[in-house]
């Protein structure tokens, strides 16, 4: 054989044994069908099903391990009061607990699904200003010491940087929670009470949420970063750095017959197609919270028919800040072109393959509490059913700043240097360039990007935000208060902080639904951080795993004491 | 000879030294710090905050004060504390370090045993079709992106075997047969592509080798292939083979950063790539420095090796 | 049979025109792979050149209804995650591997080169002190280099290129100045000097020209590595970033997460990559056997 030819020959030869390996799998695989553009209500057959409410008929095994999996490693140990993130709050739940919670049978959070965890009981007075915690008695804390009051005037004087709080977080994300408590009173060692300067029924859920653990008093606060010590249904057995953290059942825990697990592992899986495979494989018995997508999970599905996927809001938006403080943003047309502009269902299809839901500053009914139906959002910036009327419109509004296609302005679109978000980014550009906005791409590593938001260091930005409760009050001031460190807008209306006042106070729940939807639509007509969708996410359990039931906020479910499995 | 040893080791040591200073300097000037991550983490930053987590960690100090502080250290022997994990640094780093060194070892080894055969026969075979066919077999790994060879060799055994890689490491104490299917495949990835580099040195050193005059005289004398190649040519051929191992265990540290994430393998490379993004300077620190001293002391018993094997070569030239 | 150096160092002119082809075609004869290489080079840099002509789609627009499809007449090599033809994408990824190999190839060789004919004619202490700081950063594995300069420099394109160049400086530095300290030494040069020709004009007139030889040789060699390098740090998300596509990080996350459902995105960039590797590396190697029979044993 000739030498040139058999050069090309052996070339060949690399190339097609690539392409055998691909050839019987690529032919199998058909292309996704085009999912039909506009109806975003969801489908009876997305609602969880009835049979996914606590089986009465079965009655819970004790034993076994559950194996979950954690996308990336603790970012701070157990602290969950250091850190603002699922990644902290999912594998750390086990071992703590809350004085209230939300029913983690019951899918729906509201002030009717609490139920008392180290508070036995617990009731209002003087009008929403005064909340009386009874505290459960003979609970002891993991390393054996006995759950008193002290330990819950701690952690909230802690929180609330009281004056003399006997401790300091070294940083504090949800301080503000508490700004309302004016003191909390220990008239014995097993009642507790919280005196607020202002009536806020909000107080009780945001309690009651995943981010709210109380710690003990004996302990440094900066020793949650190393272990866990709490009163939960987990004790800590082991951590390694990287790879897992192993819990095993608490004996001593304060709900007899609980928890049905023999023991919990949280398994670090980095890569998301080796945590795809090992969840196919029966390795892995739970999807981590959040990180399901449509796409995902349809695979899972496909390869696995038996898997049960249960579709629900994790209570966490993209949206776009705009530096108010900085033109072009500042003129207020502007940013009201640029929600018209972002078709908001295109880039659902686009970004999540139909995996999102339109929605408003709150979580849209019929996932959330407070938020606005699909009817109410139509006549919202961006929510319009043509989006060519939209975009007509927003090139109007740019008009009459001065600005059009062919004379565009030109900015700079940061965001997180992440794939999802580079890819929601990618298509707002597209999305401007339409209007007359000239937007170029800037990727901000992770270490940068909270200090740049916050600096105001930047025009507009893809961004993505997280809630803990379903609930105006933990929401409306972090991201939309004046002064709130986490306003990366810089909006700051009177007017609206009186109506975050109002609503906060307001004991009548159908007024303060009412409220909510005015400020709803008002923040949305404000363009002051338009909202592109709500995130879905479509948690994956094998069918022998029981009772782990998918709530309206990826924050609040992670207890995992009423989950037994069925092997 | 001592003289040889006492001046590369003055070097080495001022190698190292140097590389401290560009190591320590690059870190700071990345953009962030480890406090703005910790800060990422949590949702928000707080200036104030901020100064205090600053001035615990001692990061608000001025570099050369910190710099200094980091060589104090490293002499008495503390590595520090991960700022991450507020854990002392060999503690999180010991239970790496073993998982690294064993596959780089595995690797190594399967370098070897690929790359010399394959060089010798593609030597001895010169210009003949199966010479061809190794060095296209051999450039051929080494063109393939390390992290790329694992990804398909992965997708390959889930598809036709749905098989995954375990989810955490395996003692060999533990299920040795577990362990060994663990660290084989990506030992083979890595291997196959330090292979090429070795079979290329082993081909064309034993390729210079056949051409020396003793080589010829003993094939004048009659003697068969085997003896020939065996007992004469390869002995001395294989010299700057050895040369090369040593270099390429030193280098197998870019292969194995991508090979430990692909293979899910707990190792120190992997947890290198974390370190950095997470602006744990300590970490970092303490184990680029120490892969420097695996990489400088690596070349020297090298270097050293070469001069008790090859008489001819002395320092001085 | 080798071609002798001189004959390639010849200043332009002094060859006809038509022998030009004739080296070519007898180069293409003595050594088919190296010329396979240099085809495929070739073919990427066209590709290149030439990359809106050549695709099929618009590299970044997405298409929501058609994620993820397998190889059809309409889309050659499928789509990704969402729904960009990969075809376009991959043809797109080679001016931007291209770019980035060939400028830190190049950056990094002409500086190291130059360090390196410097510090190899004077000598001395001047030598010395040059070869330790070389040593400096070449302890340092190319990866691990490239990772920190690039998270030190952050995630853009000249900055890529930048963390790139750097580990090869020393790389360079080496081979030029080993092949300066062999030129020194010839009569010519020891002509020229006794002859009073100042030091800086026999170091660049007539040292430099000789040092071409190993000078192509590492820059082809390096150019392969270069590209591996861009595609590990794109890899691990650290290399070019949005939205000039780059068969590195075509490979990563997305590619990981939806391997099973489509393999596609995981082995074509991998091919593109290795082909332009692989035809590098011929090419270089080819090119070291005519060039310097010498350096045929060193790595």
């Amino acid at each position: 054989m000739s030498r040139v030819r058999f050069a090309l020959c052996s070339t060949v030869v690399i190339v097609l044994g690539a392409v055998t390996l691909i050839a019987p799998a690529t032919s199998q695989t058909p292309p996704t069908s085009p999912t039909p553009q506009p109806s975003q209500t969801p489908q009876a057959s997305q609602t969880p099903q009835a049979s996914q409410t606590p089986q009465a008929s079965q009655t819970p095994k004790s034993g076994g391990v559950l194996n979950m999996m954690l996308r990336e490693d603790l970012s701070q140990g157990f602290a969950i009061h250091e850190t603002s993130t699922i990644s902290s709050v999912w594998p750390v739940m086990p071992c703590l607990s809350n004085l209230v919670l939300f029913d983690p049978l019951k899918k729906t959070e509201s002030v009717d699904t609490i139920i008392g965890e180290l508070a036995e009981k617990w009731s209002w007075q003087d009008n929403y200003r005064n909340l009386v915690f009874f505290l459960r008695k003979g609970v002891k804390w993991h390393d054996g010491q006995p759950f008193t009051s002290k330990d819950v005037k701690f952690t909230f004087d802690v929180l609330r940087e009281a004056a003399d709080a006997p401790a300091k977080l070294r940083i504090n994300p949800r301080k503000d929670w508490y700004a309302n408590v004016e003191a909390i009173e220990t008239p014995d060692t097993h009642t507790a009470v919280f005196r607020l300067k202002k009536p806020q029924p909000s107080l009780l859920l945001m309690l009651a949420s995943g981010y709210t653990p109380v710690y003990a008093a004996h302990l440094s606060p900066a020793n949650y970063r190393t272990t866990c010590v709490g009163t939960g249904p987990f004790k800590l057995k082991e951590w390694r750095k990287g790879e897992y953290v192993e819990f095993v059942k608490n004996p001593d825990y304060f709900v007899k017959g609980r928890p049905y697990l023999a023991g919990l592992k949280y398994f670090v899986i980095v890569e998301r197609g080796t945590r795809q495979a090992a969840m196919q494989a029966g390795k892995l018995d739970v999807t981590f919270p959040g990180e399901t997508t449509k796409t995902a999970a349809e695979q899972l599905k496909k390869a696995v028919p038996q898997l049960v996927v249960t579709p629900y809001s994790q209570n966490v938006t993209d949206n776009i800040i705009m530096n108010v403080k900085k033109p072009p943003f500042d003129n207020p047309k502007i940013r009201l072109a640029v929600s018209h502009a972002i078709d908001r269902r295109a880039l659902i299809q686009a970004v999540h393959q139909g995996g999102a839901v339109v929605g408003a500053a709150l979580a849209p009914k019929p996932w959330g509490f407070w938020g606005l139906a699909e009817k109410d959002l139509v006549g919202l910036p961006g929510y319009g059913a043509k989006p060519a009327d939209e975009k007509a419109l927003a090139r109007k509004l740019m008009a009459e700043a001065g600005f059009s296609p062919e004379k565009p302005i030109k900015v700079e679109i940061v965001t997180r240097a992440i794939a999802i978000y580079v890819d929601m980014a990618s298509f707002v550009i597209n999305e401007l360039k339409q209007i007359g906005i000239d937007a170029t791409l800037k990727q901000i590593e992770t270490a940068q990007w909270h200090a740049t938001a916050t600096r105001g260091d930047y025009q507009i930005g893809a961004n993505l935000t997280g809630i803990g409760p379903d609930d105006p009050d933990a929401n409306y001031y972090e991201n939309y208060a004046c002064g709130s460190p986490r306003n990366y807008s810089q909006y700051c209306n009177e007017e609206v902080m009186k109506m975050f006042d109002a609503q906060s106070q307001e004991l009548d729940p159908k007024k303060r639904l009412a409220l909510n939807v005015a400020i709803q639509k008002k923040l949305e007509a404000d363009a002051a951080r338009p909202i592109l969708d709500w995130k879905i996410d479509f948690f994956t359990v094998w069918p022998h795993v029981k009772n782990l039931i998918p709530h309206q906020s990826i924050y609040n479910f992670g207890r995992m004491q009423e989950v037994w499995s069925d092997k | 000879m001592k003289t040889y040893v006492a001046q590369r080791l003055v070097i080495a040591l001022l190698t190292l030294l140097g590389m401290s200073m560009v190591i320590f300097t690059l870190l700071r000037l990345a953009p962030g710090d480890i406090v703005d991550i910790l800060f990422s983490t949590a949702g928000f930053v707080s200036p104030s905050e901020k100064q205090a987590i600053m001035k615990e960690l001692g990061i608000d100090r001025p570099y050369w004060v910190q710099y200094l502080d980091w060589l104090r250290q490293i002499v008495t022997g503390d590595l520090g504390k991960s700022y991450r994990y507020d854990q002392p640094a060999w503690q999180i780093i010991r239970p790496l370090v073993p998982v690294t060194l064993e596959l780089a070892a595995l690797s190594t080894l399967f370098a070897v045993l690929i790359g010399v055969p394959a060089g010798v026969v593609s030597a001895v075979r010169q210009d003949t079709t199966l010479d061809y066919v190794l060095r296209v077999f051999s450039l051929a790994g080494l063109s393939m992106p390390a992290f790329w060879l694992g990804m398909v060799i992965i997708l390959g055994l889930v598809t036709w075997f749905a098989w995954i890689p375990p989810l955490t490491y395996v003692g060999p104490t533990e299920d040795f047969k577990l362990h060994a299917v663990q660290f084989l495949l990506p030992a083979l990835a890595v291997g196959y592509r330090s292979s090429a580099l070795i079979m290329r040195i082993t081909r064309s050193s034993l390729l210079e080798v056949m051409r020396e005059d003793y080589i010829r005289t003993a094939w004048a004398k009659g003697q068969t292939e085997r003896v020939v190649i065996w007992r004469h040519a390869l002995k001395n051929a294989l010299l700057p083979v050895v040369t090369v191992i040593g270099i390429e265990f030193a280098f197998l540290i870019g292969g194995l950063v991508v090979t430990e994430t692909v293979f899910n393998l707990p190792g120190v490379a992997r947890f290198l790539v974390q370190a950095i993004l997470w602006r744990d300077y300590p970490i970092v620190q303490n184990l680029v420095m120490f892969i420097a001293i695996v990489v400088i002391l690596s070349n020297l018993l090298v270097d050293m090796l070469y001069g008790v094997l090859d008489p001819r070569v002395r320092y001085g030239g | 049979m080798a071609v002798r150096p001189a004959e390639i160092a010849v200043p332009a002119g002094a060859r006809p025109r038509a022998g030009t082809w004739s080296v070519l075609w007898r180069f293409a004869r003595k050594k088919p792979l190296g010329a396979a290489g240099g085809a495929l080079i070739l073919a990427m840099l066209l590709t290149a050149v030439f990359a809106e002509f050549l695709q099929t789609h618009d590299p970044i627009a997405t298409d929501a209804a058609y994620t993820l499809g397998a190889p059809t007449a309409e889309h050659w090599l499928g789509t990704d995650h969402l729904g960009r033809d990969i075809y376009s994408r991959i043809v797109h990824g080679a001016r931007v591997s291209l770019i980035v190999g060939v400028a830190s190839t190049l950056m990094g060789s002409v500086l190291g080169g130059i360090i390196g004919l410097l510090s190899g004619y004077i000598g001395g202490k001047t030598d010395l002190v040059t070869q330790r700081v070389l040593d400096i950063l070449q302890g340092l594995p190319l990866l691990v280099l490239a990772l920190v300069m690039s998270a030190a420099l952050g995630p853009a394109l000249h900055n890529v290129i930048i963390a790139i160049s750097i580990p090869i400086i020393p790389r360079a530095a080496r081979v030029i100045r080993s092949s300066v300290l062999s030129i020194r030494e010839m009569q010519y040069v020891e002509a020229a000097r006794a002859l009073g020709v100042r030091h800086l004009r026999i170091a660049f007139r007539h040292i430099l020209p000789n040092t071409m030889g190993p000078f192509i040789v590492l820059c082809t060699a390096q150019l392969g590595s270069a590209i591996l390098v861009e595609a590990t740090l794109s890899f691990l998300g650290l290399g070019v970033p949005e939205p000039y596509p780059s068969w590195g990080r075509m490979l990563s996350v997305s590619a990981a997460e939806y391997a099973q459902k489509a393999p596609h995105l995981v082995l074509f960039p991998g091919v593109a990559i290795s082909l332009a590797v692989f035809g590098s590396n011929l090419l270089g190697d080819a090119l070291r056997d005519t060039l310097d029979p010498r350096l045929r044993g060193a790595g």
